[in-house]
């Protein structure tokens, strides 16, 4: 260490350094040979030194590296590096000292290290910054630009607009520097600062983001392949430009003036006259570049770039499609990509123009290629039919040279025909005559075709009520495929979905081309006991519903009765059709396949939903009641789930099972309150659900108050008694079992047994709905106008206030007791009777204005009160839940709850 | 010091491209080009005008040829051997290896063809090869005291080079045939920023501006891809070098990637030879090929074969490459026989064709009859592409070389006379450059940067080694006619560094010029008046 004291004025050789570091790094070297070393470290010039310490202070942030012992700028150089690196304040002065030393590496690391990594006063080191910007060398030039781009990175920000503009102005002067580092930085100045700089005015945003837009493409021609790279990189962060300028960059040719629009105002058009030259040609330039980084920069920047105007978006568009012939495939997937954003965003126009190399890529020899190819066909919307008809041609195409592709290309399919139905339709009687001569015919055919064909023909219809002009054999023989084809429809319903659907399909005879008019309901859908799919083995039975479907087919056919359908009919039919499928599902919610079942179940709630929606005439009330009726049979399932012995009822489980029954409870009570106009045969199907619910409930006693349901059972079942007595219908095994267990309890409850009414559970089945006739929805509509979170209502705290509320009620009897229900946050429930007498209209729509009083108002600035209206329970006769002053029975809610915000009046 | 720029060839024409230019008593001439136009005299550009005392080795310090094209190189061997020139010729490697096949080549069909008498003999070509020194891209070379050249790549052909020249301080560039955008094969061409009194530029495209390439190909290989699905035969004639490998290395990309089986000839000839040079000079093509050659050599075409004569009528698609380009004759014209008969086929012509040719004749409107000869007529049904390949820059290449050096001067060469004015006038008005476009046999005389070579004083070198920048408010006057003001209106801030300004150059009688630093300069004043 002496020797080397003595040598401190020549800088030391690597070697030297070499062993220093690894002492400097080795946890066991004496404490006193690492402040010798330090020391001689710190009054070495070299930026070896420095970079040493620094690696140091990283490595072994317990070294102490702060003892000041020389006040030379070397000395400190090493201090502040050391400081920095362990994240502590940088003191000013002390950066100053070092940024304007005489060693030139030292300067240089510091500034390139500046803007990012130290604390120090943004003023003074901006202003450093600045100032060595005009440094003689290059390469200290092009370390303060860094450190301009490294402070900007790290989300500094300057208030001084003044010192900003001078930042890019300066950038902007070093972008013609000689030094291609220089310009390389320069470059990313622009793009930073610039962006800074825009963001600083909003008024002249859109002025600063032409400049910088001009400025980066004005370097699409510079010598240097990083300099390009760089600035194509910086468009991408582009948030405007106008649209003449984003033109301009795709065109060699400097568009006249006489093309200004005159609505871009001077200002603009004079701006882009001086930026023209700049701008023309940029981007074709750097698509035709020598080297792809630039073409894939450009690729990337055209995202960003095709998303601030459509009209460029149509003009880029061109020069996309001729990068897919470029010979990199770096740069020909990276403008597959940004085509894809496009598609995303709705701004891929295709044209007839565009196709053969759009599609031409779905057979190319790269696996990414093609695919990423398919990913643009499955989102892209096709304008023209003749778009469409080459792109199913070319997918066929590709599907011949491409076997192993096929499970995407169907997938493929399945999109393009989901958003284009309007073209599957008028290219389906081709598609069909293909189909049903290879299937039916003796010629060789290619599956895979007529898989695709098949899947392209029913995907359009699938989600949609209207086959339109599919003819519904193409379901049944779609149901051939099904093992094949399921894969491709997998986002939006799993294989026993898809084999429902494409059976309810093949039923359909909405097909007009072959003139079958559709018959009377009963016919159309058939109340197939029996038939309904199973839902675990689908081969064997599918071919068998084939059969079964091909025949009942002929069957409509022949009969040709002609009778005008309603919509009401339809409804029916639906409905019946949906419910119809929901008694084969209780033996699997039995046996416990509960997620098989929920699952078909939340399909058939989607089908239900997108039938009615396309049935258009909208019965609400019917969709309202099947999609309750399968919540219901969900909710079902899921108890059913918790009860089965093998999962046990774990201890964690009750509270779980005890709120599913409590939703199970309420949707049942609301079932049966909510819709009015069940026939006796509907009233007792509700009734028995509504029984099992009570049943359940009993027998899990630790549930709830056995007592209280139980006379709510016992009442309900003597309900089911007459309703059975006057329609002379049957009751079923469950009813009877029930009877039996009723008969046996003392109405008090004392000899009660839990288990008995377990064993009764296993005696139900459930029944299918059969829905008759038009049953209406119980609802009401209630608005508390001209209150909302931001014009609360005044209250003034212990006196009352009054809340208008304006109330619809629909398809309320008059024999109904209407409750307003007012909850506060702690649970407080005021009730407010609404009499009907107040009301006009008639039973179906009544209109009411209410004035309610709230009474308790606390002392608090601001109240959220939640207001509903809610019927009482009239079928329950059992001694009422008894609240002062509420309602007798339970209510069921009629409406969602409403907020209501009170805030106190202020004493000024 | 002037620069002094005597065109000799190729001054408002294409052809014969010939400059000399005199810098401080050096003497470069930049190609030596013959015109393929004329039969005569004019063939030559004028070489008595460089030395009235017909002493050419005193008269020039070295001849520079950018590239291998017959309009820059054709005079070198009647140069060298007939009129005897002995000083040193520069060309890059390419350039030297395939100038000789060229000139070889030009030479049979002239004497051999034409039956003319004969300019120069094989022997000359090979003695002339002799007098050539290869240089590498970027390689400094000191051709004498005081005068350095360097090439950096050009594009246009393969070895094409712009040259760089210095003498004393009076830097310049000759940028000979050059592309701005790169094609299949070559890359765009590459100079480093420097500081320029003068550039002499080609101006073939002085005011066509292209669009993309990309569009260019597209539509060939839609074309081609087309035929061939069809069944048809697909002929391009081509020159054998350049133009053959580009169209072939985008077929086998396009073969390759859409799987096709359609076999792609070459004729015998040229062709299949000049495929061996590239693959040997590949350093001098493009990028993408410099950086996968390890792996495939982008000449090893897989799906090219060779061409019989046998195979003209043999049934079934196919896509042939054929020399000479043009269908200026020979086997080109041939195939085209027997080819052009059949709407099926398609003859794609990429690029150029000089009046006279069938290829001219087909690209005029009227084409479906072709008179080859007096007594043969050609029913032409085929279809017919033209393509717009070039390897020549258009005006905007030429503009953006121009913006990007920023030289003092400029000027054109190698271009038509009327395109070249409006050119130059765009380059004065848009660029603010002086610029030129002397014709044939005119000088055009340049001032050129002179630089004086001063002492300096420790304390002012001492002060240019520390920053010493300041910031300046100022409100930029010259911007407020225009109406985009209202941003001007803050006073700009702007950074100034005055450690140079700081110098004061001090001439004393019989002393070398010295720069002291200000402060210094009282001090030195007080001094002599103490003297005094």
């Amino acid at each position: 260490m002496a020797e080397q004291n003595d040598t401190s004025e020549q800088p030391l050789s690597l070697r030297t350094l070499c062993t220093m570091r690894s002492l400097l790094l080795h946890p066991s070297t004496p404490q006193h040979t690492v402040s010798s070393i330090l020391e001689t470290l710190a009054r070495s010039p070299s930026h070896h030194a420095l970079k040493l310490l620094s690696d140091a202070a990283a490595l072994r942030p317990d070294l102490a590296l702060s003892p000041p012992l020389l006040p030379s700028p070397q000395r400190l150089a090493v201090e502040a590096l050391a400081i920095s690196l362990t994240r502590l304040n940088l003191d000013d002065t002390r950066f100053a000292s070092l940024c304007f030393g005489a060693s030139v590496p030292v300067r240089a690391w510091m500034l390139r290290n500046a803007g990012a990594e130290f604390e120090v006063r943004h003023g003074l080191l901006l202003g450093v910054l600045l100032g060595f910007t005009k440094d003689p060398f290059p390469h200290v030039r092009a370390s303060a630009l860094e450190g301009l781009v490294g402070f900007c990175e790290r989300g500094g920000e300057s208030k001084d607009v003044g010192l900003v503009d001078a930042c890019y102005r300066r950038a902007v002067r070093l972008l013609r520097d000689v030094d291609p580092s220089v310009r390389f930085s320069a470059v990313r100045v622009v793009a930073s600062w610039g962006l800074m700089l825009a963001a600083s005015n909003s008024d002249m945003k859109a002025y600063w983001s032409n400049d910088i837009f001009a400025k980066l493409c004005s370097m699409a021609r510079d010598m240097n392949m990083k300099v390009r790279v760089e600035a194509f990189s910086g468009l991408r962060k582009m948030e405007m430009v106008s649209e003449d300028l984003l033109l301009q960059s795709l065109s060699k040719r400097v568009s006249g003036h006489g093309k200004q629009k005159e609505t871009l105002g001077q200002r603009t058009s004079e701006q882009f006259v001086m930026l023209a030259t700049n701008v023309a040609g940029a981007l074709v330039h750097g698509l035709e570049d020598e080297f792809f980084e630039v073409r894939k920069s450009v690729c990337e920047s055209l995202r960003t770039l095709t998303s601030l105007s459509s009209e460029f978006a149509r003009k880029a568009l061109d020069s996309l499609m001729d990068v897919l012939n470029d010979e990199s495939e770096v740069v020909r997937l990276q403008s597959l990509e940004t085509l894809h954003h496009m598609a995303i965003n709705g701004r891929l126009k295709l044209l007839e123009k565009h196709l053969h190399m759009f599609l031409g890529a779905l057979v190319d020899n790269n696996w990414d290629v093609r695919y990423t190819d398919r990913k643009i066909l499955k989102v892209v919307k096709l304008n023209y039919l003749t778009l469409f008809k080459s792109s199913v041609d070319s997918l066929l195409g590709s599907l011949d040279s491409y076997p192993q592709d096929e499970a995407d290309v169907f997938s493929t399919f399945s999109h393009l025909g989901r958003n284009h139905k309007k073209f599957v339709s008028l290219i389906i009687k081709d598609m069909f005559e293909e189909v049903e001569t290879a299937l039916e015919g003796n010629v060789e055919f290619n599956s895979a075709r007529i898989a695709a064909l098949l899947i392209l023909s029913i995907s359009a219809a699938l989600l949609n009520a209207d086959v339109g002009r599919i003819p519904p054999v193409m379901f049944s023989y779609a149901v051939t495929f099904l093992g094949r084809i399921y894969n491709a429809f997998s986002d939006i319903m799993d294989r026993d979905a898809l084999l429902a659907c494409l059976c309810e399909k093949s039923r359909s005879t909405e097909y007009s081309a072959t003139n079958i008019n559709p018959g009377e309901g009963e016919q159309q859908f058939p109340l197939f006991e029996g038939d309904a799919p199973n839902f675990a083995s689908n081969e064997v039975i599918g071919s068998k519903i084939d059969s079964h479907i091909t025949r009942e087919q002929k069957e409509v056919a022949n009969d040709q009765v002609e009778q005008q359908q309603s919509v009401y009919n339809e409804v029916t039919n639906l409905i019946n059709y949906i419910l119809a499928k929901l008694p084969d599902m209780w033996p699997r919610i039995q046996s416990g396949h509960t997620n098989e079942v929920l699952r078909s179940l939340r399909c058939l709630k989607e089908l239900t939903t997108m039938k009615f929606d396309s049935l258009g005439s909208g019965d609400a009330d019917a969709l309202a009641f099947t999609l309750l009726y399968l919540r219901i049979i969900e909710l079902l399932a899921e108890v059913w789930n918790n009860l089965l012995p093998a999962k046990g009822l774990c201890y964690q489980g009750i509270g779980k099972l005890e709120f599913k029954l409590g939703k199970l409870d309420r949707r049942v009570k609301e079932l049966m309150s909510r819709f009015i106009g069940f026939s006796a045969e509907e009233e007792l199907n509700v009734l028995e659900l509504m029984l099992l619910t009570y049943t359940l409930r009993i027998s899990k006693e630790e549930i709830s108050c056995i007592n209280h349901t139980l006379k709510r059972l016992s009442s309900l079942y003597l309900r089911v008694e007459s309703i059975l007595k006057e329609s002379s219908a049957l009751p079923s095994n469950f009813l009877v079992e029930l009877g039996k267990v009723l008969s046996s309890t003392s109405i008090n409850g004392a000899s009660c047994s839990p288990l008995q009414f377990e064993a009764c559970l296993k005696f139900f089945s459930l029944k299918q709905f059969v829905f008759h006739g038009p049953i209406k929805h119980v609802k009401a509509e209630l608005s508390v106008p001209n209150i909302d979170f931001e014009h609360p209502l005044p209250f003034v705290s212990g006196l009352p206030v009054g809340i208008q509320c304006e109330i619809t009620l629909h398809n309320i009897l008059s024999e109904s007791r209407l409750w307003l229900r007012m909850t506060l946050d702690d649970g407080f429930i005021q009730y407010f009777f609404l009499d009907l007498d107040c009301s006009e209209g008639s039973e179906e729509v009544r209109k009411c204005t209410f004035v309610a009083p709230f009474y308790r108002t606390a002392e608090a600035d601001c109240l959220i009160l939640k207001v509903c209206i809610g019927s009482e329970c009239l079928f329950e006769n059992v001694s009422p839940v008894q609240r002062f002053g509420g309602p007798k029975r339970e209510l069921v809610l009629l409406c969602n709850e409403k907020q209501v915000y009170l805030s106190k009046v202020s004493k000024a | 010091m002037a620069i002094e720029t005597l065109v000799l060839g190729a001054g408002q024409e294409v052809g014969k491209s010939c400059v000399v230019v005199t810098i401080n008593a050096k003497r470069i001439m930049f190609d030596c080009g013959m015109h393929m136009g004329y039969l005569d005299h004019r063939r030559y550009p004028d070489f008595t005008r460089i030395s009235p005392s017909r002493d050419l080795n005193s008269a020039l310090s070295c001849i520079i040829i950018t590239h291998f094209h017959l309009d820059h190189v054709g005079a070198l061997a009647y140069f060298t051997e007939v009129l005897g020139y002995n000083g040193p010729v520069y060309m890059t490697y390419p350039t030297k290896a395939l100038a000789p096949l060229m000139l070889e080549d030009y030479r049979k069909v002239m004497v051999d063809r034409r039956g003319e008498e004969e300019l120069f003999s094989s022997d000359q070509i090979a003695e002339c090869m002799k007098k050539v020194i290869a240089v590498d891209l970027r390689q400094t070379v000191q051709v004498e005291k005081d005068l350095q050249i360097r090439a950096y790549y050009a594009g246009h052909v393969i070895g094409a080079a712009m040259f760089y020249a210095k003498v004393g301080d009076a830097e310049m560039v000759y940028t000979g045939d050059y592309n701005m955008t790169p094609d299949r094969h070559l890359g765009a061409a590459q100079i480093d920023r420097l500081r320029l009194d003068l550039l002499i530029t080609e101006s073939t495209y002085a005011t066509t501006i292209r669009d993309s390439r990309y569009a260019r190909e597209r539509e060939f290989l839609k074309a081609v891809h087309k035929c061939v699905s069809c069944g048809g035969k697909v002929l391009i004639p081509t020159f054998a070098l350049g133009r053959a490998q580009e169209l072939c290395i985008l077929l086998e990309d396009y073969w390759e990637r859409m799987n096709l089986k359609v076999p792609i000839y070459f004729s015998a000839g040229l062709t299949i030879q000049a495929n061996a040079y590239y693959k040997m000079l590949i350093r001098w093509t493009r990028q993408k090929i410099k950086d996968t050659y390890s792996k495939h050599n982008a000449f090893d075409f897989k799906n090219v074969q060779k061409f019989e004569r046998s195979m003209i009528d043999a049934p079934g698609p196919c896509v042939l490459f054929a020399t000479p380009g043009m269908l200026s004759g020979g086997f080109s014209v041939e195939v085209f026989k027997h080819w052009a008969v059949s709407e099926n086929n398609l003859v794609s012509l990429p690029g150029y064709c000089v009046p006279g040719t069938i290829g001219h004749k087909l690209m005029s409107d009227k084409h479906d009859k072709v008179d080859l000869d007096p007594n043969t007529k050609i029913d032409v049904r085929c279809q017919i592409h033209q393509l717009a390949f070039s390897p020549h820059t258009d005006s905007k290449g030429i503009m953006d070389l121009v913006n990007f050096l920023s030289p003092k001067h400029v000027i054109l060469v190698h271009g038509e006379k009327h395109k070249m004015a409006s050119l130059k006038e765009k380059i004065h008005s848009e660029l603010g450059i002086q610029c030129y476009d002397p014709a044939n046999n005119e000088t055009v005389t340049i001032p050129s940067a002179n630089y004086v070579y001063a002492e300096t004083s420790d304390t002012f070198i001492r002060s240019c080694l520390s920053p010493n920048f300041t910031f300046q408010k100022c409100s930029s006057v010259d911007l407020c006619n225009s109406t985009t003001v209202d941003r001007n209106l803050m006073p700009e801030l702007q950074v100034e560094d005055e450690r140079v300004a700081e110098g004061v150059l001090v001439l004393e009688k019989g002393k070398k010029a010295k720069i002291v630093h200000q402060d210094e300069l009282l001090l030195m004043l007080e001094e002599q008046k103490h003297d005094a």
